[in-house]
């Protein structure tokens, strides 16, 4: 990482330390406080989504699966592409907070609160897909392993199995990631608030004091969780990957998966952890916090990611040619140019060529810009997985089990369903905790304090 | 389900908690109903098996009906039975919806004031019909199917006592052409029995005898014996097929001529004459037949008519070359499709064909000329009659004129001309509308009767269960009618009920023997007449077809919905057409030339329009068709009954128990709308009579395929092999080193490390992969547990199956398999466990445009046509079975792919990870919404009916397989070779597949694999899944491979 | 001697109460069983075979009880082991379901010792046991006096078997309909009925057998549960292939 340049360094430092604790307390902890019109109707709107998308779930399990637009040979549609989609958006909170953390990118400082909270949300978001899908969900705690007098077992070179695991295993993770950093700013939050709010953050703050003791130990355990989830942030997407990579599916059958699966999703990650952060800075003007410094660099991780995307799609169609095991190509060759066309084309274009605009400064620092950029972005994940998932069934062996599947209006609704679930939560979480780590973002301004003192 | 309608039912038959439980009512608690007098025969929980005949046509296949509890629950060939031994064909196999069918009529009905049928009592309705016929006297008149023997008599013998009234017997597709032309041609008005067992050279002149012909079953099975690719001998038997159209028959043909239509019989001539020079020389004598022949054939010179037929000269010299030097050979007359208005001519013209070639007295036999027959002639009489107001009561049983009848004839209108109409039909249909008073029958699994369908053949039909409603047998209803009428009319007719008369018809034969074999069956050999001479009087040449247009009007006959009385069967519906792959919808074929040239593709709607009338129907362009032929098939365009109509999406009405779709656009069209009444030389009614008018109405419908693409890609799926490069011997070229059917010893001959290590690498030509595929050799019995006894395994033959599709419905009649409708196909959401994919030729892998389209790629002439059964392979190596979390699917010891259905949360990717795409997903709760009372009651107790959200596929009939190893183990045994035989083995016409225990020494699936192991492969073997089915390859009998 | 005679005095009193308990306790069930209007104090009416018992039985505990047997002076049909089981077999209080017959396994199993396959005839080769026949039961109970007609259930029989109506029993032993269970193949390898239905003999009135079984993580397996078929089809060493009941 480059260091920060040393006039937004002068941004954070500004006002002088002695002031500081307060005014950035005052600052952050501001966002917390009321709730303005455009708030409620977000609030509402997420809320309402959710809703009608619950609404039409309960009508699809009362009358079957049959009501969505799964074809035959299309078993997988959206429900499952938005699935692989959330738990990519995930990975940006760990990656952040573990990678960045323990190569000392203090940048991410300002984001990472953020960044965590998204993740916990995207991936019980994404939990909820695996219900959605199944046909019998009132049988689907069969795939739990729990002993039981039939002695029925669940079948663990099963890929959809391996997925319950590191699922859950991510979502307890990130959870834990995402409380201790809380830990010292509830306490903050506790000493500034009073009635309900204090009693919630004084029991959440687990009487933190903020003694040197407490901030050791709470460092150590930030360092060992970031220990533990640095694999984590390869091993879920890799094992999500499996589902598709372990399967003998034409152009799901292929090694690159794993690492491809990776890239995309921190790819998608950072590029929401941008959706969301530019409006919230904008409107609870934490320009000061969060600078366009954060942003460019953000755009530099976009820029690489979508390079490693951008060379899986190229290799993909390489191995295909090079194979050439006639299923495989010709599923390849339809992907881009058979019923699918456009989906693949979207895919390519927002993931493999949009976020090259950010080899020029002035894009990368141009907020506007980056914003439309992580917003293609996000479509452009969601395609590629639908492409894969979708594309990769429609032609299969058997020329005639062929079908093309279109998701129905139902489908679709959860889907959005899903974005509304995910903003509810983000939108309660900015009222309830700080949305920046103040405890963090001191520590730098008094670490480079102390850099100005000796003099670099 | 409505609870009390069954238990009224089982209070009547009595049935245990398994049957209940079948039905699908979980609902505690359950009431277990014993019987009151337990019948000798009865145990619960155990089938009953009763011998009956097939009456879905006239063809008098005999049938084995399986029963459970008193319920008929599946019809099964009886392999006695000298028609069909043992084999049904898809129609028949559905015969049983017929009796648990929503529609049926429950009660007499009476039309009352307001014009609505209402339900009468029997004896007021018996009241009016005795006095209208009383008073009719002689302006009574009888309409009715062809009936059997005792039947006949009856109301042969109840109309002499009534008045005499007028009778009539109908059938629309009756062989009428072929009886007049045997009258001339031999002197016998009889419809000639062609047999084509042993035969080794067959030319079909567009009867379509594999399907839709005289006696299709029983065709398919002497032709696929006759052409058995394992017997030297048979292997280079050769079928030719004439007609412009390439049907099953012509699928299955090694050599297909598509002359203009109707100079078939010339053609014919033609080739006789080419026979006769081939025997003779020039001007030699003819062995068998009169100089009368001589004098006819002599005009028919190859030459001459070549040009007339558009078929090349030297194709006539050589196939009648062929037919001259061919031991056994036999000729087809031509069936509905071709009947023109020369249809009578025509079929001479084939018969003298049959005599030139010394067929007559062999392969073709003439049986005495029987009582009666079908007559068109007489139907177009009665119409007269009706119209000019001089039939007062008219009883119509059976049949169903105002459909099958072309409108032109305008029978509808004539009815309203009858003072009282009386239908006997069991279930509504467009003449039992429009009638008066409404006696249902039952149906033919709960009626007495007997059936002759030839000399020699008497078949019995005996009830398997109590009638359901309050309907009575035509013939109670008859006697009972001339009771009501007076003691006069009734001295003459037998006392008692039906049933009696039918004993007593049989009392000359050892009745309960008969009952017992289904039949007396004495076979049939019969003096085999000459040529009368009254064959000096026909006339050759063209038939007129009429009107203007560029295309003339093929109507064909559906091979499942025949003439229109299976289209209430939602079984028969739900099965896609074998050519087109189109399930419950119309479509009008046209070439794919002349689809280019009006500018159409598939689904776009044309306007077929004729002198009589215009249709608007969706087209299915084919390269399998004469570019001057528009072809319909009949069976569709129904006004009444519950698949009349086209039903809404079912899927978003949230349709419920009992309740019934509204009814939306109609479904399909009826060709009989625009086909004009005419009739041939012989009064028989000709079908071949209309050119039409062809043009773009701009509208689209999709049409609901279950196929999309018939090229295959290369991919090794459906299979064929050059009879040359299979005379060559040596191993299949799909499959090197592979002992496909278990042998022992043959096992310990590979050694272990052979028997999964490589083997060198595939041919290019089995495609798929190219060269750099590496296959590995293997033995399916390893793929069971070793020290189990059992490896379950199946050998297809691809050379044999015709596509006829009687697998599909045996298999969901047996395995309860919901059908979903036509939204739902529309969806590819078909539950069918089995299909048949139908390949034209090896295909190549072209790229799709962006639109997915459906391009045929048949050719005129191109016989390269696969059918390959695909269903569950029961692979070793199944790649379903590692990716199910839960273990609902599973390998178990005895090799097959088990399917636990209350394991199975609906993850679907076991079906994602099938490279056979076989596995069906249960998207709604059928059991409650496709299976409306009394359906239910037919459902097959053995078989769990499949919830919501779980997969099911093909079990390879795992019940049969439990109860045959109960049996076994009851007995101390193992279960012996061939003992088990899976719904769709049991009813194959052709026994194209094998179904046994690999691991029997003489277990009959291995040995077809084995007899045929040159041409052996298994479906995409290159994914190296180790499937337990065993692919034969189809043989191309290419010229110069003759016998 | 005293010191010993204390105690087996305090014995013989305890003793004496409780027999007296007893006793009216027995005399308040003969009430409850023949209650009965007397001509003349302290006689009592019989009005059935059944009362007759009850009242025998109580005479012979005290013998100037007085009691007027009428027509059923010396009547003996219905024992009156089969009065006492109709009355349990229509006990409301009982557990399990009222059937439309009162009738007792341990009548008939138990006390005639009716082997189970006279009457559920189909347990040996088909795969569902079967009810019996109303003809069977009549088989033989057409045989028995008409004194019998006293029991509600026999009258029901009868009127049954007479209107030639089946009977509709209610179904205690239920396989969900995607287990396909055979009877053939226990029976045949030698289990007896007891092993899964219970000690149906000694019940009058057929409750569902609650039994359980424990399985190493003490996880309880129900009778009729997969985990109990499991079970035993482990123990017996049969085949655990799910295809060999489900399909």
């Amino acid at each position: 990482m480059t260091p920060p340049p040393a006039e937004s360094v002068a941004a954070m430092i500004r006002p002088a330390p002695v002031r500081v604790d307060s005014k950035v307390n005052r600052d952050l902890l501001r966002v917390m406080e009321g709730a303005s019109v455009g708030y409620w109707v977000l609030l509402h709107l997420a809320v309402a989504f959710m809703l009608a998308a619950g609404g039409w779930w309960i009508y699809q399990v009362y009358r079957g699966l049959g009501i969505v637009g799964y074809r035959h040979p299309v078993f997988w549609g959206a429900y499952i592409v938005t699935f692989v989609f959330w738990v990519g958006i995930a990975h940006a909170g760990t990656l952040i907070s573990a990678i960045l953390y323990l190569f000392r990118a203090k940048w991410r400082n300002a984001i990472n609160r953020s960044a965590e909270a998204m993740t916990v949300f995207a991936v019980l978001t994404a939990a909820q897909f695996l219900g959605i899908h199944v046909g019998r969900i009132w049988k689907s705690y069969f795939i739990l392993p729990y002993p039981n007098q039939r002695a029925l077992w669940v079948n663990f070179k099963s890929p959809l199995l391996w997925d319950t695991f590191a699922i859950t295993t991510y979502a307890t993770t990130s959870i834990l990631f995402l409380y201790i950093g809380l830990v010292p700013d509830l306490a903050i939050a506790r000493d500034r608030s009073t009635g309900w709010r204090r009693v919630l953050y004084a029991v959440l703050s687990l009487g933190w004091q903020g003694t040197s003791k407490q901030w050791k130990a709470q460092n150590r355990a930030v360092l060992h969780l970031s220990g533990l989830a640095t694999p984590l942030v390869l091993s879920v997407h890799s094992v999500v990957s499996w589902d598709f990579a372990m399967s003998i599916v034409p152009t799901w059958h292929a090694t690159i998966f794993a690492p491809y699966f990776v890239a995309g999703a921190i790819f998608s990650g950072f590029a929401m952890v941008l959706t969301m952060m530019i409006p919230v800075r904008r409107i609870f003007g934490l320009e000061e916090y969060i600078t366009d410094y954060h942003f460019e660099n953000m755009s530099r991780f976009l820029l690489l990611t979508s390079l490693i995307v951008g060379y899986a799609y190229l290799s993909e169609y390489f191995i295909a040619w090079y194979g050439h095991v006639e299923p495989e190509s010709t599923e390849f060759w339809m992907r881009a140019f058979g019923p699918y066309w456009m989906s693949s084309w979207t895919m390519i274009i927002c993931n493999a060529f949009v976020p090259q605009i950010f080899w020029f400064k002035w894009a990368r620092t141009h907020v506007p810009t980056v914003f439309i950029v992580s917003v293609l972005v996000n479509i452009g994940m969601w395609f590629e997985r639908y492409v894969i998932i979708v594309g990769g069934l429609s032609r299969e062996y058997d020329p005639a089990a062929w079908g093309v599947y279109t998701p129905s209006w139902g489908e679709l609704l959860i889907v959005a369903g899903s974005f509304g679930f995910f903003a509810q939560f983000f939108l309660i979480f900015l009222k309830l905790f700080p949305v920046v780590a103040i405890a963090e973002v001191k520590e730098i301004e008094i670490h480079s304090k102390a850099h100005g003192e000796v003099g670099h | 389900m409505a609870e009390l309608d069954r238990r009224e039912f089982l209070k009547l038959v009595g049935t245990s908690a398994g049957a209940a439980a079948a039905v699908g009512c979980s609902d505690l608690p359950e009431k277990l109903i014993p019987y009151v007098v337990q019948p000798e025969e009865i145990t619960p929980g155990l089938p009953v098996i009763y011998a009956s005949t097939c009456q879905e046509c006239s063809a008098g296949c005999g049938v084995h009906v399986r029963t459970r509890e008193g319920r008929p629950i599946k019809l099964e060939g009886n392999p006695e039975h000298p028609i069909n031994r043992g084999k049904l064909c898809a129609r028949g196999q559905a015969g049983l919806g017929r009796t648990y069918h929503p529609d049926r009529y429950q009660s007499a009905l009476e039309r009352d004031a307001s014009g609505a049928l209402a339900p009468v009592a029997w004896d007021q309705a018996i009241a009016r019909l005795g006095a209208a016929v009383s008073a009719a006297g002689r302006r009574t008149a009888v309409l009715t199917s062809p009936l059997g023997p005792t039947l006949s008599g009856l109301l042969d013998s109840w109309l002499a006592a009534t008045g005499g009234g007028m009778r009539v017997e109908y059938e629309p597709f009756a062989p009428e052409a072929l009886r007049h032309a045997a009258e001339v041609v031999f002197g016998v008005a009889s419809v000639p029995v062609f047999d084509l067992s042993d035969t080794d050279f067959v030319i079909d002149f567009g009867s379509d005898c594999l399907s839709t012909g005289l006696s299709p079953v029983e065709h398919a099975r002497q032709l696929s014996a006759a052409r058995d690719a394992a017997k030297e001998s048979a292997r280079a038997a050769r079928l030719v097929y004439v007609g412009p159209r390439l049907d099953e028959t012509a699928s299955q043909s090694d050599e297909w001529l598509a002359p203009k239509p109707g100079t078939e019989g010339i053609l014919a001539l033609a080739i006789a004459r080419a026979a006769v020079d081939a025997a003779t020389g020039p001007d030699g004598e003819i062995g068998v037949a009169a100089s009368a022949i001589a004098r006819q054939l002599s005009g028919f010179g190859a030459d001459a008519v070549a040009a007339r037929t558009e078929v090349p000269a030297e194709t006539i010299r050589r196939i009648g070359a062929s037919l001259a030097r061919a031991r056994r050979p036999v000729a087809l007359p031509p069936g509905v499709a071709l009947s023109s208005s020369r249809a009578t001519s025509t079929a001479a013209a084939v018969l003298f064909l049959n005599a030139a070639i010394g067929a007559v007295g062999h392969t073709v036999q003439v049986p005495p000329a029987p009582s009666r027959a079908p007559s068109f002639r007489d139907t177009t009489r009665l119409i007269e009659a009706m119209k000019a107001g001089d039939v007062d009561v008219l009883i119509v049983h059976g049949a169903n004129p105002v459909h099958t009848l072309p409108s032109a004839s305008g029978f509808a209108a004539a009815l309203g001309k009858v003072k009282l109409v009386v239908s006997i039909a069991s279930m509504p249909d467009e003449t039992s509308a429009l009638a008066h008073l409404v006696l249902p029958d039952h149906t033919t699994a709960e009626s007495w009767g007997d059936a002759a369908p030839r000399p020699g053949v008497r078949s019995i039909v005996q009830p398997t269960l109590r009638p359901l409603y309050d309907t009575r047998a035509f013939g109670d209803t008859l006697l009972d009618t001339a009771r009501a009428i007076g003691a006069a009319a009734a001295a003459n007719l037998p006392a008692g009920s039906f049933r009696s008369a039918v004993e007593a018809a049989w009392k000359d034969t050892n009745w309960r023997a008969a009952l017992q074999r289904g039949g007396v069956f004495d076979g049939g050999a019969w003096s085999s007449p000459g040529i009368a001479e009254g064959v000096a009087r026909l006339q050759f040449k063209e038939p007129e077809i009429a009107g203007d247009g560029d295309f003339v009007l093929l109507a064909v006959p559906s091979p499942m919905l025949g003439d229109g009385r299976g289209a209430n069967l939602g079984l028969l519906q739900e099965t896609p057409d074998p050519i087109t792959k189109i399930a419950w919808q119309s479509w009008a074929e046209i070439s794919t030339k002349s689809a280019d040239s009006l500018g159409v593709r598939p689904g776009d709607v044309l306007a077929v329009e004729t002198a009589s009338g215009k249709l608007e129907v969706p087209v299915w362009p084919r390269g399998g068709l004469r570019n001057d032929v528009v072809a319909i098939a009949f069976g569709q365009g129904h006004t009444v009954g519950s698949f009349a109509a086209a039903t809404p999406d079912e899927y978003s009405t949230g349709l419920r128990a009992g309740e019934r779709p509204a009814p939306g656009p109609a479904r399909g069209v009826n060709v009989n709308a625009i086909l004009p009444a005419q009739s041939d030389e012989s009064g028989g009614r000709a079908f071949l009579v209309a050119k039409a008018k062809v043009g773009k109405t701009g509208r689209f419908q999709r049409l609901p395929y279950t196929q999309g693409t018939d090229n295959k890609r290369g991919r090794l799926l459906g299979e064929s092999i050059s009879l040359a490069a299979l005379a060559a011997g040596g191993p299949s070229p799909w499959a090197p080193n592979e002992t496909p059917g278990h042998v022992p010893g043959a096992l310990a001959a590979v050694p272990a490390a052979a028997e999964h290590g490589e083997t060198g690498e595939r041919r290019a030509a089995a495609g798929h992969g190219g060269e750099h595929e590496i296959l590995r050799a293997y033995d399916p019995v390893n793929d069971s547990v070793a020290e189990d006894p059992y490896r379950w395994g199946m050998t297809i033959d691809v050379d044999k199956c015709t596509g006829c599709s009687a697998c599909i419905v045996a298999c969901a009649v047996e395995n309860n398999i919901p059908t979903v409708g036509e939204s739902l196909i529309l969806r590819n959401r078909t539950m069918q466990w089995i299909r048949i994919e139908r390949w034209i030729g090896e295909g190549e892998p072209v790229l799709e445009p962006a639109r997915p389209d459906v391009e045929s790629r048949e050719q005129l002439g191109n016989v390269d046509v696969r059918n390959a059964p695909m269903l569950c392979q029961h692979c070793g190596a199944a790649p379903c079975e590692p990716v199910c979390p839960v273990f609902a699917t599973y390998h178990s010891p005895s090799g097959l792919n088990g399917m636990t259905y209350n394991r199975c949360i609906g993850t679907r990717y076991c079906s994602n990870n099938c490279p056979y795409k076989v596995r069906r997903f249960n998207w709604f709760d059928y059991q409650i919404e496709r299976w409306p009372d009394p359906m239910g009651l037919g459902l097959n107790p053995d078989v769990t009916v499949r919830a919501q959200g779980v997969m099911e596929k093909c079990t390879f009939c795992v019940q049969r397989i439990q109860a045959a190893r109960l049996t076994a183990k009851g007995e101390k045994r193992a279960v012996a070779a061939g003992e088990v035989q899976t719904a769709c083995q049991q009813t194959c016409p052709t026994g194209a597949i094998v179904f046994d225990n690999l691991k029997l020494a003489d277990n009959k699936a291995g040995a077809a694999a084995n007899a045929n192991a040159g041409r052996t492969y298994h479906a995409l073997h290159p994914v190296n899944t180790r499937p337990a089915i065993t692919y034969l390859a189809k043989v191309a009998r290419e010229e110069g491979h003759e016998a | 001697m005293r010191d010993r005679a204390r105690p087996s005095l305090l014995a013989v009193i305890a003793l004496a109460a409780v027999a007296a308990w007893i006793a009216a306790d027995l005399g308040d069930g003969a009430k409850a069983t023949a209650e009965s209007t007397t001509p003349e104090a302290g006689t009592r009416v019989a009005r059935s075979v059944c009362e007759a018992h009850e009242l025998r039985e109580l005479q012979k505990k005290d013998p100037d009880l007085k009691v007027d047997f009428g027509e059923f002076k010396d009547a003996t049909w219905p024992t009156r082991a089969a009065c006492l089981s109709h009355a349990a077999a229509g006990d409301p209080d009982a557990p399990g379901p009222l059937q439309p017959i009162q009738f007792s396994h341990k009548h008939h199993a138990g006390l005639y010792q009716i082997d189970c396959q006279y009457c559920h005839s189909g347990t040996d080769r088909s795969p569902s046991a079967g009810v019996p026949a109303t003809e069977v039961c009549m088989g033989c109970h057409a045989q028995f006096p008409a004194s019998y007609d006293e029991l509600e259930g026999i009258r029901t029989l009868k009127d049954h078997w007479a209107k030639k109506q089946p009977i509709e029993w209610v179904q205690i032993h239920r396989l969900p309909e995607y287990v396909q269970f055979q009877h053939r193949a226990h029976v045949r390898a030698g289990f007896a009925c007891q092993e899964c239905h219970g000690k149906v003999e000694t019940y009058d009135k057929l409750p569902l057998v609650e039994e359980t079984v424990w399985w190493p993580w003490l996880l309880p397996a129900h009778k009729l549960e997969m985990g109990w078929c499991i079970d035993c089809h482990r123990r017996n060493n049969a085949t655990q292939d799910c295809a060999a009941c489900h399909y």
